[in-house]
């Protein structure tokens, strides 16, 4: 066939169906700095008024800074209860032996394809028994304790490509186990390490729904249930405020998609190919 | 030092279990521990808790309780008591009426805010307005009635400070009607098969998902031919565009669809040009947006394994068949598609799963609406019957019970995916205590 113009034509193609994609997000960035006459789409002039949110709070809404600082500490906690937990355990079940190994296996395996928000209801009234609902602490552990079975799998994962030679030398050079995980195998695997704390980084920034559930007062908002707020507030149809505020939200995640585009990438396919 | 090396595998695994057993695996046990219960926002989650609310009455009086003292259990008192007294210094009382209280009324109990306030006319620092006769009533005021008690002791305390000594047998009737705690019951499953929701949720339920999943594996599949086809930097950039929705929060991408659709967004303007009037598309046509803003997310990934998977089939195949003459189109039906069962299957079951069990974009976009139930589906109906209505009735179990349905359908796909992968492979012995 015409080799030369299919190409041509699936680009045309390709560019039609991804069209609403690249529209929504050029239009964020557009929005946000610009007004556009009533009725029309198209800036008119620049602005900066949108983003008053930084400096004046919004009524009825609490302070984006306060928010933000939530939201921060969510994310950075979540990560190293993530990282923390599935470095050693993902370690363990890939190389060393003990009783169960191949159920734990298992378990990690199931839970990872579990689909924990069915979990919810129990997981809320769990938090009331245990006194942690409404707190910060109590959000990151739920979160980072969905996030492990994953993170399990993908540390593992690493782990296994890692050469059995490495622990062997280091034994006999007499290291203890230990040792050898803590001076010789975890250097190895670092650009995993990195690669699970900015996937568990960008998913614990942008969770909607444990917050919105496990914490809702304005002390422990998070970013995503205040401009959740902010979209269902009757009072406020102002989408070039709304998209300030989401691209003020978005900035770290795109920030991290943008310079580790390709480690993202493998952390997806790499997760579910086992 | 030698034991604690010995046990090393058991501190690697204890922080990762101990976290996934207390907020994973406890709450799958408790899903199911709780649609047994009648729990909800009305009963609290912990043991005991008696509140004399209006219906709780009612009962009361129904029972050979003396109508005398169910009547006074509904009633308000004014105590001049330490306690009454102590409320009142810190009220915004004036002062001088307050020490003429202490004086003088100290130790009275009324059991009517009228014959409260004709004593308190008769003070001679006697409060001015009749604001101020409200402030004082509402300092000294005490009823047992709507109040939450967490054991019978608590109960009976508040009873014996009103001047009511219910006796034995009068205070277990009592004690009995206004339990409020939560009880073991089936009805909860019962409801879930009677109920007139029920069939409408599950058709809902049904459509959202066969939609979505055709739109999503669908667009997967035809974007992971196209980019296949194109030279590596274009394909890499599509890839990475369809990446972005995934990568985005949910609400943000659900707001940007919102402004696409309302009635002076992207779309009304546009559609304006060819005499389309202006109008929230969202709202009009709910289950188009509902399945192209969820199954937009979920291309994502099914571009992604199918791409891998296609780069994984071996060249010389492909070669051999443009050798061959064989047109593109036959290409991908002949040799492409054949390859690609697995994945497809695989991520057919995925989308499955995580399309029946989330409900984020759906709650962000439509939370079930417009009207009644229009878009209402299984996991978003367990959210709001549990945790979030209208109406304020939270009714925990039922939405533990609508929840189990979800968790014995994940249960069972994970259990599958089990053999999805090769699992003997994966637990290779360590050669090191070999």
């Amino acid at each position: 066939m015409n080799a030369r113009r299919a190409p041509w034509l699936l680009t045309m193609l390709l560019v039609m169906v991804s069209l609403p994609i690249l529209i929504l997000y050029t239009w964020l960035f557009v929005d946000s700095v610009s007004v556009s006459a009533p009725g029309s789409i198209w800036p008119k002039a620049f602005t900066l008024k949108n983003w008053r949110f930084l400096f004046e709070t919004i009524e009825g809404h609490a302070s984006i800074w306060r928010v933000t600082f939530n939201t921060l500490v969510f994310a950075l906690c979540t990560v190293t209860v993530v990282i923390g937990t599935s470095v050693t355990a993902g370690y363990a079940l890939s190389r060393l032996k003990f009783p169960f190994r191949a159920q734990f296996l298992g378990g990690v395996l199931i839970l990872h394809a579990f689909p924990s928000i069915s979990l919810i209801v129990a997981i809320f009234l769990m938090l009331r028994l245990l006194g942690l609902y409404d707190t910060l602490a109590g959000v990151i552990l739920v979160k980072a304790s969905l996030e492990i079975p994953f993170g399990i799998w993908v540390m593992k994962g690493f782990y296994d490509s890692v050469p059995w030679e490495i622990e062997m030398a280091g034994i006999q050079d007499g290291a203890s186990r230990f040792q050898v995980w803590r001076r010789l195998i975890l250097p190895q695997v670092q650009p995993a390490i990195a690669a699970l704390a900015i996937f568990s980084f960008i998913a614990a920034w942008s969770e909607f729904i444990l917050p919105l559930v496990l914490a809702p007062s304005s002390e422990t908002q998070l970013l995503s249930v205040y401009l959740a707020g902010l979209l269902t507030d009757d009072y406020l149809s102002d989408y070039g405020l709304l998209k300030a505020v989401g691209l003020f939200y978005i900035l770290p995640v795109m920030v991290f998609y943008l310079f580790t585009q390709d480690k993202l990438m493998n952390i997806y396919s790499g997760a579910t190919k086992g | 030092m030698r034991k604690l090396i010995q046990a090393l595998p058991l501190w690697f695994m204890l922080p990762a279990g101990i976290c996934v057993a207390v907020f994973y695996v406890i709450p799958v046990l408790l899903t199911f521990v709780f649609s047994f219960t009648t729990m909800g926002a009305d009963t609290g989650i912990l043991g005991n808790r008696y509140v004399l609310s209006e219906t709780a009455l009612v009962r009361l009086r129904d029972t050979d309780l003396d109508p005398m003292l169910v009547q006074r259990l509904g009633e308000k008192a004014f105590i001049f008591d330490k306690a009454g007294l102590e409320a009142l210094a810190g009220s915004a009382v004036s002062p001088a009426t307050v020490r003429e209280i202490e004086r003088r009324l100290a130790g009275k109990v009324y059991r009517s805010e009228k014959r409260l306030f004709a004593d308190l006319k008769r003070l001679k620092n006697r409060p001015r307005s009749f604001t101020e006769r409200k402030t004082i009533a509402r300092a000294v005021k005490r009823t047992v009635r709507d109040r939450e008690f967490a054991s019978a002791r608590e109960l009976r305390a508040a009873l014996s400070e009103l001047g009511i000594h219910p006796r034995k047998h009068e205070l277990r009737t009592i004690l009995d009607l206004t339990n409020t705690s939560w009880r073991w019951t089936l009805s909860n499953y019962r409801e879930l098969v009677s109920s007139q929701f029920s069939g409408k949720i599950l058709a809902n339920t049904a459509f959202y998902v066969a939609l979505t999943l055709v739109f999503n594996v669908g667009f997967a599949l035809a974007l992971a031919l196209m980019t296949f086809y194109l030279p590596q930097g274009q394909a890499k950039f599509f890839r990475a565009v369809w990446l972005i929705p995934r990568i985005s929060p949910s609400v943000i991408y659900v707001l940007l669809w919102k402004w696409f659709t309302y009635d002076s967004g992207f779309m009304s303007y546009f559609l304006g040009f060819v005499g389309v009037p202006a109008q929230n598309f969202l709202l009009e046509y709910p289950w188009t947006f509902v399945v192209i803003i969820n199954g937009m997310v979920g291309a994502s990934m099914g571009l992604i394994i199918f791409s891998s998977a296609m780069h994984a089939i071996p060249k010389p195949l492909l070669y051999a068949s443009q050798v061959d003459g064989a047109y593109p189109m036959q290409q991908v039906l002949r040799i492409i598609l054949p390859q690609l069962r697995w994945p497809i299957l695989f991520i057919t079951c995925y989308q499955t799963m995580s399309l029946l069990t989330s409900f984020e974009y759906i709650l962000l976009t439509t939370a079930g609406g417009p009207g009644f139930y229009t878009t209402e589906v299984w996991a978003l109906y367990a959210f709001h019957s549990a945790l979030s209505n209208y109406f304020g009735n939270f009714r925990y179990g039922y939405g533990a019970t609508l929840s189990v349905v979800l968790v014995i359908f994940g249960i069972a796909l994970s259990l599958l995916y089990l053999r999805f992968f090769n699992f003997r492979k994966l637990v290779v012995d360590p050669p090191i205590e070999n």
